[in-house]
């Protein structure tokens, strides 16, 4: 679609919106992949509409703060991309779009508070763990607080485990077939210390020599996708400066939305002297299914034992996988790979589940319906087990399978490979 | 002469650029409409803010103006509702679905009340009578999703079907794929509900004048319809498919002739020229045949096995007659990947250029070799990306001019638009197969429609709005 956009005025990020936009057909196909559009049914709050509501923020014709309550409903889920044959850059709109207009926005005080908190939280496990275990000390008050406080702590497991030290260097078991760097996850390691040890040992069985950089810190994603770009940046040149791509066969995430937030350092940096480190380490960063999908092309893995009965499980899609990154059949494809287990697909399997970064946070009635709505989809398929690729997902659907009564139990992809390995399955 | 010079000062704006001048929320206090209609039906269901109307503007094609106030109807009581204020403010109607149209059919051309069917969902289905009632919002695939599991299916399927409504669909009387054996929306149409432009509620079934036939296709002049029921139907037991590819594009259209002559009856006859495969191949990376200038995709069904290969045969042998490489889809999944690669033509084609103009003519199939021959000629001679594809089954063809508006001319455009629009009338056809005449390609209707004709439709157009409030400025010149 046409636009008047003063591109030279906003700069590189500019740029990269003006593209996005120009790319628009108005078909209207991503209409119904977007979950927004799903629930509230008006243009305004779907991927069509939401291009049009920057492009006319950007154009100087709409003020910022009649379209913000649509933006802001963005889950960034990357639903719209999937969906889109002519290949709009949806998710560099949205992010450059935030990050543009952030500076611009009048919050109150008690948001600006909530937003410094998160940001602050996120990248700092100890003090999200802190902060978390605050919080599940507080979740018999949660009657009396507001919602935006109240969805947040739901999601917190009954109990803060407690953190776990990884090693620096985990050394190949057998013959050595990679060497690779691993990004730990902020939230993830206060949360679910078992994925980043189950990944560890699942890589070790099958040849991998794993790094973890002492350097790096948060991929800088929630930063970015909230608006806080000078964080953000500072973020991501924290990691370029901390895996060095050259000394690596690949850098590893088992969190979607980390290792997408990795890949897209290039776009973040755009236009600026570091872009060129940035697509060297966004070229080398992998998903940990993908990773072992490959190890499993060539030269297979180490056999799995079979589950003790056969097992059904749910695979769920997290968006930063499925959309944002392309993964769907890698994940898919090991976990077939344990004998006598047996894959279910979840109905609006391409829905997001509602976790989408802090949305639990901005806009909790939203999260819930969306939250709801997946676990109902998940519980019709009748799984004995579910899983997922994501740390977000994971909490917000456990979360919701808890309150509808389900004690059916969700698991990582990556811990569900190590049961195996163990015979715990 | 452009037939878009003839057109009144106010040109449209084909792209994002309205050129009307935009108030500000700040400055624009929502109207007395707004202000009424909220009254009636409360604040959840109607939309004033600028920022909330300015995306009620546009549908795939067109960007109109900003309509003076939104209603997001639940039942057919606020619909009435709804018309009735608009009247009662001497404001006009547009009704609107999921805006995929491609005629610029729900873009306003005047300040109005654009009544939006989204959350008009209801559907249920009626297995014994083999019917589904449906609001005017239900997405066309969802009535086949939920007919499934009674063992029925809706075989309208236009290449918008998870998108577009069925309000929308029997607005423009979409068609698709299947129309050619199955045939399009209409056909499916056993009841109407209906609310005229003074806020009456009709019921209308498929006798007598037939009230509700003149309604569909009518494009939302005149009357809005709020509830249809819908004939279902068992899907065909088998279903094969195939592709094949040539080096020319007369040759593929000679092929299906040919194949039509010799008595298959393909269930969907697709084409698609070389521009069409390369940017679906772009998006989906499925391996189309890339240097083919021409491409059909054929299913053949039914429930007798023997017969459906026996008519994919046919085609086979029609394809291969005419320098066709044919390459049959091994099982469901391939023929499911290639079908998706047909639905994406349409938006897939904005890699290219974006902006497009759209055409929909429809020609007799014994000329169709000829006009596809001529059209793409045109096309080179103009300079412009000028792609082909359609409905080839129905001789339903969608040419499609891709342009740049800031460095290529809207009105060379419009011109190379009207050559073709004048190919498909001097080989016998007509200007619209499915997409609607709109505002796209109203000014064409006098070409196409001979005086006598223009002014029938006239008399009842002005029969059931007599002051032209609903949907003004479309369909009729
Ligand atoms: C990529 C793409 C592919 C397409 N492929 C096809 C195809 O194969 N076949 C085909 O026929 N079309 C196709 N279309 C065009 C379009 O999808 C159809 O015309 C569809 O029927 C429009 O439905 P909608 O709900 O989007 O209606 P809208 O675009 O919102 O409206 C269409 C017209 O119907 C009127 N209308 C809407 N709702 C009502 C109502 N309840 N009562 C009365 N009038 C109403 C509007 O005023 C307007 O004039 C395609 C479009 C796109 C973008
Ligand atoms: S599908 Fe893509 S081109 Fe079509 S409206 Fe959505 S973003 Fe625009
Ligand atoms: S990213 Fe998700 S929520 Fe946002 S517009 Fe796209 S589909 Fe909708």
């Amino acid at each position: 679609m046409n636009h008047d956009i003063p591109v030279s005025q906003i700069g590189p990020q500019g740029e990269i919106m003006a593209h996005a936009i120009e790319a628009c057909v108005h078909c209207g196909f991503c209409l119904p992949a977007c979950p927004t559009y799903a629930l509230l049914g008006d243009e305004m709050d779907s991927p069509r509409g939401r291009i049009f509501l920057m492009k006319e923020v950007l154009e100087g014709e709409l003020p910022l703060f009649d379209a913000a309550p649509h933006l802001d409903r963005c889950l960034g889920c990357m639903g719209c991309v999937t969906a889109c044959p002519s290949g709009v850059a949806y998710g560099e709109l949205i992010t450059s779009f935030r990050g543009w207009s952030e500076p611009q926005r009048n919050r109150s005080a008690f948001d600006k508070a909530k937003r410094v908190a998160i940001l602050k939280a996120l990248p700092a496990p100890k003090l999200f763990s802190v902060a978390a275990r605050i919080g599940q000390y507080a979740k018999p008050l949660a009657p009396l607080l507001p919602d935006a406080l109240k969805s947040p702590l739901d999601l917190l497991p009954e109990h803060v485990p407690a953190m776990l030290d990884l090693p620096k260097f985990t050394p190949a078991q057998g013959t050595k077939r990679a060497r690779v760097a691993f990004l730990v996850g902020c939230a993830q390691q206060a949360l679910a210390p078992n994925f980043n040890a189950a990944t560890l040992r699942v890589l070790a069985r099958n040849g991998v020599e794993v790094v973890i950089p002492e350097d790096q810190g948060c991929c800088g994603a929630a930063a970015l996708h909230t608006g806080a770009r000078d964080e953000a940046l500072k973020l991501a040149r924290n990691n370029i400066a901390a895996f060095n791509p050259d000394e690596y066969d690949a850098i590893l995430s088992n969190a979607a939305g980390c290792g997408a937030g990795l890949r897209e350092y290039p776009e973040v940096l755009h236009g600026l002297p570091d872009e060129d480190a940035a697509k060297k380490l966004a070229a080398k960063v992998m998903d940990i299914s993908t990773f072992l999908a490959q190890l499993s092309e060539d030269g297979g893995l180490e056999p799995f034992m079979p589950a003790s009965r056969p097992i059904k499980i749910a695979y769920h899609d997290a968006c930063h996988l499925a959309h944002a990154q392309g993964i769907r059949a890698e994940p898919r494809a090991l976990l077939k790979l344990i004998p006598n287990v047996s894959l279910l697909e979840v109905p609006e399997g391409d829905l997001c589940c509602g976790s989408a970064g802090t949305y639990n946070l901005e806009q909790p009635e939203l999260a819930t319906q969306l939250g709801e709505r997946k676990a109902k989809n998940v519980l019709s398929t009748q799984p004995d087990m579910v899983a997922s690729g994501n740390i977000g997902c994971h909490t917000q659907i456990q979360s919701h399978l808890r309150r509808q009564g389900s004690g059916v139990p969700i698991h990582h992809t990556i811990e569900i490979l190590d049961m195996a390995y163990q015979g715990l399955l | 002469m452009s037939l878009f010079n003839r057109r009144k000062p106010e040109k449209l704006a084909l792209t994002a650029n309205s050129p009307v001048s935009k108030p500000r929320s700040t400055e624009a206090p929502s109207s007395p409409l707004a202000a009424e209609l909220t009254r009636l039906l409360g604040p959840q269901k109607v939309l004033s803010a600028y920022g909330e109307r300015l995306n009620y503007r546009y549908d795939a094609i067109l960007v109109g103006k900003t309509p003076l106030c939104v209603v997001l109807p639940e039942t057919t009581a606020d619909v009435v509702a709804a018309v009735r204020a608009a009247r009662a403010a001497d404001v006009p109607i547009v009704g609107r679905g999921a805006a995929s149209g491609l005629s610029g059919g729900a873009a306003p051309l005047e300040e109005s009340l654009v009544i939006s069917f989204t959350r008009m969902t209801k559907l249920t289905i009626y297995p014994e009578q083999r019917e589904a009632r449906a609001q005017a919002g239900v997405i066309t695939l969802a009535v086949s999703e939920q007919a499934r599991p009674h063992g029925l299916v809706y075989p309208p399927d236009p290449a918008s079907f998870r998108t577009s409504t069925i309000g929308g669909n029997l607005g423009e009387n979409a068609g698709g794929p299947m129309c050619f054996k199955y045939g399009v929306s209409g056909d499916y149409v056993k009841a109407l509900e209906f609310v005229d432009v003074d806020g009456g509620i009709h019921e209308l079934r498929r006798d007598a004048f037939d009230l509700a036939g003149l309604l569909i296709g009518s494009e939302g002049t005149l009357g809005l319809i709020t509830e249809a029921t819908l004939r279902l139907t068992p899907p065909p037991r088998f279903t094969r498919t195939l592709m094949s590819h040539f080096a020319e594009v007369g040759q593929a259209a000679e092929a299906v002739s040919q194949a039509i002559a010799a008595g298959a009856v393909p269930a969907k006859l697709e084409f698609m020229d070389k521009a069409c495969t390369n940017a679906v191949e772009d998006y989906l990376q499925i391996g189309l045949p890339r240097e083919a200038e021409a491409v059909l995709l054929v299913d053949t069904d039914g429930d007798d096995l023997a017969t459906v290969e026996e008519e994919l045969a046919l085609v086979e042998a029609a394809c291969q007659d005419h320098g066709g490489t044919v390459r049959r889809a091994a099982d469901d999944a391939e023929s499911a990947a290639l079908w998706r690669a047909r639905r994406s033509i349409s938006p897939a084609l904005g890699r290219i250029r974006p902006q497009r103009m759209n055409e929909d003519i429809v020609v007799p199939r014994s000329v169709l070799a000829e006009v596809v021959r001529e059209i793409r000629s045109l096309g080179e001679a103009s300079g412009f990306h000028l792609v082909q594809f359609g409905h080839i089954g129905d001789g339903n063809l969608h040419p499609n001019i891709l342009f740049d508006p800031r460095t290529e001319s809207s009105e060379k455009v419009h011109e190379l638009a009207y050559q073709v629009a004048q190919v498909a009338i001097r080989h016998g056809g007509v200007l619209s197969g499915e997409h609607g005449i709109g505002a796209m390609k109203r000014d064409f209707m006098r070409d196409a429609v001979d005086a006598v004709t223009l002014e029938a439709l006239w008399d009842v157009k002005r029969a059931l709005d007599p002051e032209g409030m609903l949907n003004p400025g479309k369909i009729l010149p």
